[in-house]
């Protein structure tokens, strides 16, 4: 496989090239288009179809590759998350048609048959389509337990009116569908042989500050949605950037670090409103609206029972003394111990134990540098667990108060643009003689951040040497931007947790379950030694303590090759056996859920989905 | 060679600092050792003590050596019955050297589990084999922190500088009573602070005498880069700077509590006396293997000044340093020594007639300048102990 073959079949299909999470712009024709095949993460799926000789060259096929301007944006947006080119597979689909149609290759026209006829009646001739250079970027994604689907139609309406006919009109001539956010996908749930409809132009935000809440449109993503409120002074509560709010809450419920405070489930929205199957319209809160609320404990059809059309969202207040904190443990049970009694005693907004592969993934701007940073985080510094805990004043000076050293927003800034030099830093040999008598006690030294600030010499240049010299200056100004080293805002936003699948895809196993260390433990060397059966990479992702400190949420992630064969089985192999153990766990506990049977029922309430 | 004439000596700690030294001494002088000891997390217990002998030079006399895995908490030392039986058939001396060595009051239970509680299985197999010798490797410091003489008798303190001293000066009290209640000649050597070898400079282990010095050279090196690379501006906002003799003018302000200094011995000076020991003891023998001329931390400080290219080392007794206004170096070395601290100004003096006695008068040099320069090269050499075992194949 060549090299650009290799990064068109590397996308990670996060649809972080449809924000503009860097301030760089987003792909002038995918906003203009709107379709997948017109952003870099369609074109990846579309050079690959057409190299690979498995789709013609169709109009859209021209229109795509003639639309791309090859500015690069791409680069800069795909760079961050996973160190990959895409501009270079732009071009060479546009090399691809040019050389085609140069060679005199014919254009291969796609019908209309009566069914898509119709379907334009309803959303106009160019919003539905069955040309399968558009059809082909709603075919798959990385997940290694599905098979994947080409949709016969995708379709993008503008209004749950043309939603709400669309569907009568499917369900009159019985084609299957599926509805998308952001035409994008990564855990196989959203593929259909019939038709895809593709809600990403319904962007709309409606802020009620009387009211507190902010009406959001199926469209729309949660990094654009938190931009709003942040204008506004406001929070709300989303999950990684690309995501679509409305997709996601109804999918698996939302999940962040802010779960500690804001919750999950139904705490995070007022209302909603859905297009039941039969077209009919009903909002969450009409007094006989089906009973979204509850849950049920097994997996799930994987079948939407409404489309949500909107959903009304908390704002939550933010003040302007919020900061982050990374509490160092040497042990997973004292990082838990600390977690725990910080939500129960009602400490800080968000908390979140991260593994040393998640804190190395986010800072490091490359895949080297996270290696590197791993190891320093593990062997160097004798911090395999960081607590992140974002609060105010009072919650960070509670924290110090209870004895506990941190890297402040200061010393984190310091680490994080000193990284490059922290490998070669011999000093840190003898900060781990200092955690003899209190792990971790140089922390308290009041001059330790000003110390390793001479030491590091931190800087943006110094942070992207090892970035490709065409993007280094543009990486160099990003991360010269106050908010790109700021703890709060990084966890807002969330864009930098992507990165965690820089090196390979991974599938996480999400799971709620009370905090209980030894069970903890128990569970996670139960999964560590399937993954390891299999010879597969795993990492514990991330424990956020929810329900006031009763019970936490719990990521452990497996990594796999998507492209390797034997690592696609070796993943099934293993993905199957852990279910079945977390599955033993939940019957034998009664006290854990796991979020592959929430699909789909994400909106239910906390309380239905936790304890009964 | 092996001399028959030489007993069979089971060996603890051989895997450690004083340990090793005192078990490559021993098979250069012929005896044959039984070592008793663990194996680490990715190593044998064998192929700790070969890589040693090759540290040491001396792969050739392996054949002197017997290996035991024992574990002292268990009993029989965790050994089958005939193996135990058979190790104490033959063993014909015993020297106690492992310990752990932490003054971490956090490490409380650890350091007595490992000092204390294993005496028990060490002391059994002592008694089992009517061992005609036990020797205890103990330290000078078991005084406590208020005896300003110190004798070569079994401490009374109750009062520790930290969990070490504690442990083991309460070992050196149970060691005492259950070998004079079982009828087993025993020593106690008690050494003080124990650098590399004063010929060579080479050494093992690199804390107590090197650590303050370590820290030193990587306080140096963060504004010496900062200078050199960086424009100096964090330098100077700390009054540090290059001088006109290239010097490093690093203001570093020492807080010591009295007026003292470091009893320093050098690595041959401990095995030397300690063999002469061996060979000569009487039973309930306690030996101070100290300096009598401990060194003080300015000619230390001077020493280092012309090694390290650096000035405005300060050593300010009698103050504490919390209401100092200190730079960040100041602020994270005081950290560093704080272990130290009081070690870096002891004035209690050390009886050493016991010692004079059964040594012939050895005494350890005086720390001096040259000896200082050997122990600090060969440290910067094997970066501080980090590739110890990589100069192995280096002329020793």
């Amino acid at each position: 496989m060549n090299e650009i073959l290799k990064t068109a079949k590397n996308c990670r299909h996060f649809a972080m090239c449809k924000i503009d999470f860097l301030g760089s712009g987003v792909c002038v024709s995918g906003l203009e288009k709107h379709y997948a095949s017109f952003y870099p993460v369609g074109r990846m799926d579309l050079y690959a179809a057409i190299a690979e000789n498995t789709i013609p060259v169709t109009e859209k096929c021209v229109e795509i590759a003639d639309s791309c301007n090859l500015c690069g944006k791409c680069d800069y947006q795909c760079y961050y998350v996973n160190e990959m080119r895409p501009s270079k597979v732009m071009k060479a689909l546009k090399d691809h048609i040019d050389a085609y149609l140069k060679s005199g290759g014919k254009i291969v026209n796609t019908e209309d048959d009566s069914i898509l006829t119709e379907i334009k009646g309803i959303v106009g001739d160019y919003w539905a389509t069955n040309d399968p250079a558009i059809r082909i970027a709603y075919h798959h994604d990385l997940c290694p337990h599905v098979t994947f689907k080409m949709p016969e139609y995708v379709v993008m309406p503008n209004s749950k009116e043309e939603i709400s006919s669309i569907i009568k009109l499917l369900n009159k001539n019985k084609i299957p569908y599926v509805v998308r956010g952001n035409g994008a996908s990564s855990h196989g749930l959203v593929f259909s042989e019939g038709a895809i409809l593709d809600l990403s132009r319904m962007k709309t935000i409606d802020f009620d500050e009387k009211n507190w809440f902010v009406k959001v449109g199926p469209g729309i993503a949660s990094f654009d949605l938190q931009q709003e409120a942040k204008k506004r002074g406001y929070r709300v509560h989303t999950a990684e950037p690309a995501a679509l709010v409305c997709a996601n809450i109804m999918t698996s419920g939302l999940l962040s670090l802010f779960s500690t405070t804001y919750g999950i489930s139904a705490d995070n929205y007022i209302d909603a409103e859905f297009i039941a199957k039969d077209g009919s319209f009903f909002r969450l809160n009409d007094i006989t609206a089906p009973n979204l609320f509850s849950f049920q404990n097994s997996i799930s059809d994987h079948e939407a029972f409404a489309i949500c059309v909107s959903v009304s969202m908390k704002l939550h207040p933010v003040t302007d003394d919020e900061s982050g904190i990374l509490v160092p443990f040497q042990t997973l049970d004292s990082a838990l111990d600390f977690a725990k009694d910080c939500a129960r005693r009602h400490i800080g907004l968000a908390i979140g134990i991260l593994g040393s592969e998640f804190i190395s993934s986010f800072i490091a701007p490359t895949k080297k540098l996270a290696i590197e940073a791993k190891n320093i985080f593990i062997n160097k510094l004798g911090m395999p667990f960081l607590v992140l805990l974002i609060g105010d004043t009072y919650a960070l000076r509670s924290v110090r108060e209870m004895g506990f050293p941190a890297i402040d927003q200061k010393l984190f800034k310091t680490i994080f643009q000193g990284l490059s030099s922290l490998k070669s830093a011999e000093w840190l040999s003898l900060l781990k003689g200092l955690s003899d008598d209190e792990p971790f006690s140089y922390l308290k030294l009041s001059q330790f951040a000003e110390l390793a600030e001479t030491a590091l010499a931190p800087s943006p240049a110094q942070l992207t040497q090892d970035i490709d010299p065409d993007l280094r200056l543009f990486f160099e100004k990003l991360y010269s931007r106050p908010e790109m080293n700021d703890l709060v805002w990084l966890n807002t936003f969330r864009i930098q947790s992507s990165r965690c699948c820089r090196e390979n895809p991974c599938v996480a196993l999400v799971l709620y379950l009370p905090i209980d260390n030894s069970l903890i433990a128990e569970i996670q060397d139960g999964l560590r030694d399937i993954a390891e059966k299999y010879h597969l990479k795993n990492e514990l992702g991330f424990i956020t303590p929810i329900d006031n400190g009763k019970r936490c949420v719990w990521e452990y992630d497996y990594y796999f090759d998507h492209n390797d064969q034997a690592e696609v089985s070796s993943i099934q192999q293993a993905t199957y056996e852990a279910g079945t153990l977390l599955d033993e766990y939940s019957v034998k506990t009664g006290t854990i859920r796991q979020v592959r049977y929430v699909v789909n029922q994400g909106c239910c309430r906390k309380e239905n989905l936790l304890y009964l | 060679m092996f001399d028959n004439n030489k007993p069979i000596i089971a060996l603890t700690g051989a895997t450690g600092f004083l340990g090793s030294h005192l078990m490559a001494s021993m098979l250069t002088g012929g005896y044959k050792i039984i070592v008793l000891g663990r194996p680490a997390k990715e190593e044998t217990l064998q192929d700790r003590i070969s890589k040693l002998l090759r540290w040491f030079g001396i792969e050739e006399l392996a054949g002197q050596l017997e290996f035991v895995e024992i574990d002292f908490i268990k009993p029989m030392l965790g050994i089958p019955e005939a193996e135990y039986k058979n190790l104490c058939e033959t063993t014909e001396q015993i020297i106690h050297c492992a310990s752990d060595t932490s003054f971490s009051e956090r490490k409380r239970d650890i350091v007595f589990k490992s000092n204390v509680t294993s005496l028990e299985g060490i002391l059994e197999f002592a008694a089992n084999a009517k061992v005609n010798f036990f020797h205890y490797i103990s330290t000078s410091y078991v005084s406590g922190k208020n005896g300003t003489i110190c004798k070569e008798c079994l401490s009374s303190a109750t009062e520790f500088l930290n969990v070490y001293e504690e442990s083991k000066a309460l070992a050196e009290n149970i060691i005492g009573t259950y070998c004079e209640n079982n009828s087993i000649p025993f020593t106690i050597i008690r050494p003080s602070i124990v650098y590399g070898d004063s010929h060579t400079g080479r050494s093992l282990r690199f804390n107590a005498l090197y650590f303050p010095l370590q820290s030193v050279k990587y306080i140096k090196e963060i504004y010496l880069n900062d200078i050199i690379n960086h424009g100096g501006k964090k330098s100077g906002q700390s009054g540090i700077f290059i001088d006109d003799e290239g010097y490093l003018f690093l203001p570093l302000r020492i807080y010591l509590p009295k007026e003292g200094a470091l009893n320093l011995i050098p690595v041959d000076y401990f095995v030397n006396a300690t063999m002469k020991i061996i060979d000569n003891a009487t039973s309930g023998g306690i030996y101070h293997l100290t300096n009598n001329s401990p060194t003080k931390l300015e000619v230390i400080s001077v020493y280092n000044e012309q090694f390290m290219k650096i000035k405005g080392v300060e050593i300010i007794y009698g103050k504490s340093a919390d209401n100092a206004l200190r730079n960040p170096a100041e602020e994270l070395f005081d950290r560093f020594i704080e272990p130290y601290r009081d070690y870096l100004s002891d004035n209690r003096i050390f009886d050493r007639a016991n010692t004079d006695l059964v040594t012939d008068n050895l005494h350890p040099p005086e720390f001096t300048d040259e000896i200082f320069k050997n122990c600090m090269e060969y440290a910067i050499r094997v970066n501080w102990g980090e590739s110890v075992f990589a100069t192995v194949n280096e002329k020793n």
